[in-house]
């Protein structure tokens, strides 16, 4: 669905840090929401996260460098990343340009449920969107 | 809110501290300047490409990969740095980057201000007085602390700072040389004399704490501080953290074999007037397709797309000259991005 210009697939998870999962069985795709990437601004750099990392959920496990600043990714997960979007590092772009497709960033094995996330549909995250557009002004 | 006022201290100290305050879960403003010079590089940096590692280890200088963005700088005890640190839940914290370094940098730019220098704050990171910059900012996001990085500049080594970097060649060194003179101004520049440090320091202080509020003095490190920098040194100060970004950058990802003679190549290059971001396909080495993309200036804009257009059908060897004759052919201006820029990232 889209509120206003920003795009969330019904079928992802959504975290209050401006992240998505794709969660298909034990597995979960994991990227930033095209909120998230707006916010960002338009991003040089991002670190590829190492296979094999444990992730927790809402602590920090890759970086990007966006405009003037270097920001921390939190995992919207917990587990074991299995593979990781080589191609962020050379081309980072990708994550502006198509955060639910190309710009997707480490497929992680689940360690359990993950809590607290929302789906597009919710009113709740509905509330939280529009209070984040009214906070940046976007 | 807590000052660390700290003065001089080891070239080490000026990076490490700063890194170690928000991993404690603390906040402050710290005010201090290295004893000795280093060159200090971005996260996100390939030190090899940036940094002419051979002149550094000649004249003794250390290097260091900061957790903030950025580019190489050559930083020494005539740059008086600010540190501020601040958790994100802070109510002094604004919504966004361009407003945090708009809120905060007033404070040098007052500071400025006070010594007579007309300062004034340009988006998104930088403070320009006369036209020129004449301080350098930079912000991190560290264990849920913003970090905003920036200093006074006193005097400036801009010959230390051209050698210290990696260029292609000597004309090129010039012409950073001559951009950077350009470009870049000092307190010295400015008032043609440096008050003393002291006065700098005073007025720092002033004017964050016209920001930030009462400020409690500080002017040591604590031992639970001091750990903390013995604990990251231990990982900063390697080869391996120094160098690790390149290792992981390092390989042929940027080149894609599409079939025998065939490839797609993306590279970037981050030229003095910003990065340039290029999508190349080549057949037997010569260019079939070529997309530009980047935060340079380029005018007029329109033309880049005729550039690409231009480059089709070129032999990669031959691109630097088609370029250069585009440029001349149509007046094309792009501060701090040459032909040779442009070229570089298609190879």
């Amino acid at each position: 669905m889209k509120i206003d210009q920003y795009n969330f697939p019904d079928d992802l998870w959504y975290d209050r840090e401006h992240n998505w999962a794709r969660i298909e069985g034990n597995q979960a795709t994991i990227g930033m929401t095209d909120f998230g990437q707006s916010l960002a601004g338009e991003i040089v750099y991002a670190e590829v996260p190492r296979v094999g990392r444990e992730l927790k959920q809402g602590e920090p496990f890759m970086s990007l460098e966006s405009g003037k600043w270097v920001g921390r990714i939190k995992a919207i997960v917990s587990g074991k990343i299995i593979e990781a979007n080589e191609e962020i590092e050379w081309e980072a772009a990708v994550i502006n340009q198509d955060p639910y497709g190309r710009g997707w960033l480490a497929k992680v094995e689940l360690a359990g449920q993950p809590t607290g996330l929302m789906k597009a549909s919710d009113p709740e995250f509905a509330e939280f969107i529009a209070a984040e557009r009214a906070k940046y002004g976007k | 809110m807590k000052l660390y006022y700290l003065d001089s201290v080891s070239w080490a100290d000026s990076q490490l501290l700063y890194h170690a305050l928000p991993r404690l879960g603390r906040e402050g403003l710290i005010l201090l300047s290295p004893a000795s010079p280093y060159v200090c590089i971005g996260y996100f940096q390939d030190v090899e490409q940036e940094v002419d590692l051979e002149v550094c280890r000649q004249q003794g200088i250390p290097v260091f990969r900061r957790e903030v963005g950025g580019g190489a700088v050559y930083l020494d005890g005539q740059q008086l740095f600010y540190q501020l640190i601040l958790h994100r839940s802070n109510p002094l914290v604004p919504a966004g980057w361009e407003a945090l370094y708009r809120r905060f940098l007033q404070a040098p730019v007052d500071a400025y201000r006070a010594l007579g220098i007309p300062a004034m704050y340009r988006p998104v990171n930088d403070i320009i007085a006369n036209g020129r910059k004449i301080s350098g900012n930079g912000a991190a996001e560290i264990n849920d602390h913003y970090v905003v990085v920036g200093n006074l500049i006193a005097d400036f080594d801009y010959e230390m700072m051209v050698r210290v970097l990696k260029v292609p060649d000597e004309k090129f060194r010039d012409k950073v040389h001559k951009t950077l003179q350009e470009n870049l101004s000092t307190i010295r520049r400015e008032l043609g004399h440096v008050p003393p440090r002291q006065q700098l320091w005073e007025l720092l202080t002033e004017k964050f704490s016209q920001i930030l509020g009462p400020l409690e003095v500080e002017t040591t490190v604590d031992p639970v501080w001091r750990a903390e920098v013995d604990s990251l040194a231990r990982t900063m100060l390697t080869d391996e953290w120094l160098f690790g970004m390149s290792r992981e950058r390092k390989g042929d990802k940027r080149k894609v074999t599409i079939r025998s003679g065939v490839q797609v190549s993306h590279k970037a290059y981050k030229a003095p007037g910003g990065l340039i971001r290029a999508i190349v396909e080549t057949r037997e080495g010569t260019i079939t397709s070529v997309s530009f993309s980047g935060d340079f200036f380029f005018y007029p804009a329109h033309r880049l797309a005729d550039l690409e257009e231009a480059l089709v059908e070129t032999p990669l060897d031959k691109a630097e000259e088609v370029i250069s004759r585009f440029y001349t052919e149509h007046g094309i201006e792009s501060p701090g991005v040459t032909p040779s820029d442009l070229t570089r990232v298609l190879q």
